[in-house]
């Protein structure tokens, strides 16, 4: 049993909460067909928006998302850990699907890309975290 | 909440929380059952105990173990033979059970002693086997032995055995699914990190989640020895003791069933930064990402490429055949745990059935969301459902086919609904390409079977023709097809009886050699 490191973050139960209500709401009818269509990929697809806990999610979305948004935009994206690499390897699969689908990405500029998932991320994180009806979400332990 | 309430449970009012049906425009914020909760009383629920979640599930799909359970005969009894996860040794763990078969009198003196001997006796019986996992069960735990004692004995007194702990009584939660958490945590805490294993290739991970039904695990494990990867462990399905000692050196967690083993991943990463990847196994598109997300972490995605073009190639056709004849059929995807999101958006995409109903016996809302999130608007999805309520479902929904354990799956076929085993499957493997043509297969066969159609027929009473022969399932099934569809050369499924026989045939010469690279270079 010796080598693994015992202590856990404080933050895994006490993570902050971002969204009081679902952060698609006040878009255009445009932005939100978008961000619907991404969002319904990533649900039928997609599992790591699933991970058991919300500070998990939260991790999980961020590390995924924010990832997908670089390589749509062309931007260098970095993996200085394994678990960044695992992140990465996902966002590849997800910024295929877009472009593949999503035919009117290639017509955007990069802030506009940029802002769409900034929204699909509000979105996501709303669905699996702050508006999440899983009573585990805020379990300590996995 | 668009909760549905069961005419048969409104005696029942708290069962309501626990069936929802997915609305048009509905999502995951409002559309949600309760999950991972006591039974409520007065609801036959179909769920095992914490006892079985842990040894039947996990424990005992290790293949070169002695399991013994330390309780009455019965406990050991409901956890033998029932799932076919088959090993490559020749099936060890399958055919033999042992049991400490503790009766009153134990329980009034203690069966400590009684433990010792049937372990001992045990390890004589089997001297080729030097490893022993043993699972408490409630009597025993309620009398206070001390499992982890006595193995300490053992243990000492025979260096050369080893032996893990299990203490998972029947009551130790809600279902199976807390026994699931007991031996994954037990598994990391005791045994992983004992051993240093041999690292053969610089691609290293653990397949996780993966129990070997009918071969599922070789299956996999072909198409990874085939990508260069080693596959460390798996945990646990043809899975050796030793090898899920060392769990702590691969470089990546393979995760496919996350409800009953995504703790183990969660705490090697956490414990040792492995990071975690759910695959799904199921489907042409599912399993090819998977795949391809694999090789991208290694930096060697053309070899996944590869096999996808060779597999699809090879198999597409004949799934497509079954899919053409399986359109808008109605699907009740019934099964324990994870198999409601694993299946539900692959069957309804490639097959092209319609899922009208999921349901879990022992998941947890997670699964729900991702099962949920997966089905399409009109879905009944129930949690932990009693048998009345399944009844009800069946009348209401009526299926072409339900996919379910066999409990529930023979009071269907009494009602004349087809059922396939979701969790040992009738002809699987069901995981890989040819698995899913052969999934394809088994739902055409239930919907088609014109056994079916003549059970129907009560020939005391009513009117049958007595100027035709037997139909045929390919009569029923093309019979409205379009006609492109009905002059296709094909025949659905030619593959063999056994496909696993000739993966286990396969020598390393089979697979090609890659050059490896430094160990740094293969972590970078
Ligand atoms: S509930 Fe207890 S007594 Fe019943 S099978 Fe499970 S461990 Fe044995």
């Amino acid at each position: 049993m010796a080598g693994f490191k015992k202590e856990k973050p404080a933050s895994r139960a006490n993570y902050p909460k971002l969204y009081a209500s679902d952060p698609l709401a006040g878009f255009d009818e445009a932005t939100r067909e978008k961000v619907s269509a991404m969002e319904d990929y990533i649900m039928k697809n997609c599992l790591w928006q699933f991970n058991s806990r919300g500070w998990d999610r939260r991790k999980q979305n961020e590390g995924i998302l924010g990832k997908t948004t670089k390589l749509l935009v062309g931007e260098e994206v970095e993996n200085e850990t394994p678990l960044e690499k695992c992140y990465w390897v996902d966002a590849v699969l997800l910024s295929r699907a877009f472009r593949a689908r999503c035919a009117w990405l290639a017509g955007m500029g990069k802030d506009e890309v940029q802002a769409l998932m900034k929204i699909l991320h509000a979105r996501i994180d709303w669905l699996t975290i702050d508006g999440s009806l899983n009573e585990e979400l805020t379990v300590q332990n996995y | 909440m668009p909760y549905h309430e069961f005419d048969c449970s409104k005696v029942i009012p708290e069962r309501k929380q626990h069936a929802v049906v997915k609305g048009e425009g509905e999502d995951l914020t409002s559309c949600l059952p309760k999950g991972y909760l006591n039974t409520i009383p007065g609801s036959i629920s179909e769920r095992g105990c914490a006892y079985c979640g842990a040894k039947h599930v996990i424990g005992t799909p290790m293949k070169d173990v002695i399991h013994i359970s330390h309780g009455p005969v019965g406990c050991t009894y409901d956890t033998w033979q029932t799932k076919r996860y088959i090993s490559d040794n020749n099936n060890f763990q399958l055919k033999y059970t042992f049991a400490t078969d503790v009766k009153e009198k134990h329980i009034v003196f203690g069966a400590e002693s009684l433990l010792k001997q049937n372990i001992l006796e045990a390890f004589d019986a089997f001297p080729e086997i030097k490893r022993m996992t043993i699972y408490q069960t409630c009597a025993t735990a309620l009398i206070g032995d001390d499992i982890n004692a006595i193995a300490d004995e053992v243990m000492a007194e025979r260096p050369d055995v080893d032996i893990f702990v299990c203490n998972s009584p029947g009551f130790a939660g809600p279902s199976q699914s807390g026994g699931h958490h007991k031996i994954n945590i037990a598994w990391i805490n005791q045994k992983v990190g004992t051993l240093e294993p041999e690292i053969t290739s610089d691609y290293v991970i653990n397949y996780v989640g993966e129990y070997n039904i009918q071969g599922d695990q070789e299956v996999m494990q072909d198409y990874f020895k085939r990508m260069g990867i080693q596959v460390l462990s798996t945990f646990t399905g043809n899975g050796s003791y030793d090898d899920l000692r060392a769990m702590h050196r691969a470089h990546l967690n393979v995760l496919e069933c996350a409800r009953s083993a995504e703790y183990i991943c969660d705490e090697l990463r956490a414990r040792y930064g492995i990071p975690r990847l759910d695959i799904d196994g199921f489907g042409f598109q599912a399993l090819g990402d998977s795949l391809r997300k694999i090789g991208l972490f290694f930096g060697i995605e053309e070899r996944a490429e590869a096999i996808i073009a060779e597999e699809t190639a090879r198999w597409k056709p004949e799934l497509d055949w079954y899919a053409a004849r399986l359109k808008g059929k109605k699907v009740c995807l019934w099964p324990g745990g994870s198999k409601l999101w694993h299946w539900a958006n692959a069957i309804q995409e490639e097959m092209g059935v319609k899922v009208v109903s999921v349901y879990t016996k022992f998941g947890h809302q997670g699964d729900m969301e991702k099962g949920i999130a997966r089905a399409g608007v009109g879905t009944l999805a129930i949690d932990d459902p009693n048998e009345l309520e399944g009844h009800e479902a069946l009348e209401t929904l009526k299926p072409d086919v339900i996919f379910t354990g066999k409990r529930p799956g023979e009071v269907a076929k009494k009602k004349r609904v087809p059922y396939l085993n979701a969790h040992a499957y009738h002809n699987g493997p069901y995981k890989g390409f040819e698995g899913w043509v052969r999934f394809a297969r088994d739902i055409y066969n239930a919907v088609y079977s014109p056994m079916h159609q003549l059970s129907g027929i009560d020939i005391s009473k009513d009117d049958y023709a007595t100027d035709k022969g037997f139909v045929t399932r390919r009569m029923l099934s093309d019979a409205n097809l379009p006609e492109a569809d009905r002059a296709s050369p094909l025949t659905g499924y030619t593959g063999p009886f056994d496909p696993i026989a000739a993966l286990r045939a396969k020598t390393d010469a089979d697979y090609p050699q890659f050059e490896r690279k430094t160990s740094t270079q293969a972590a970078e």
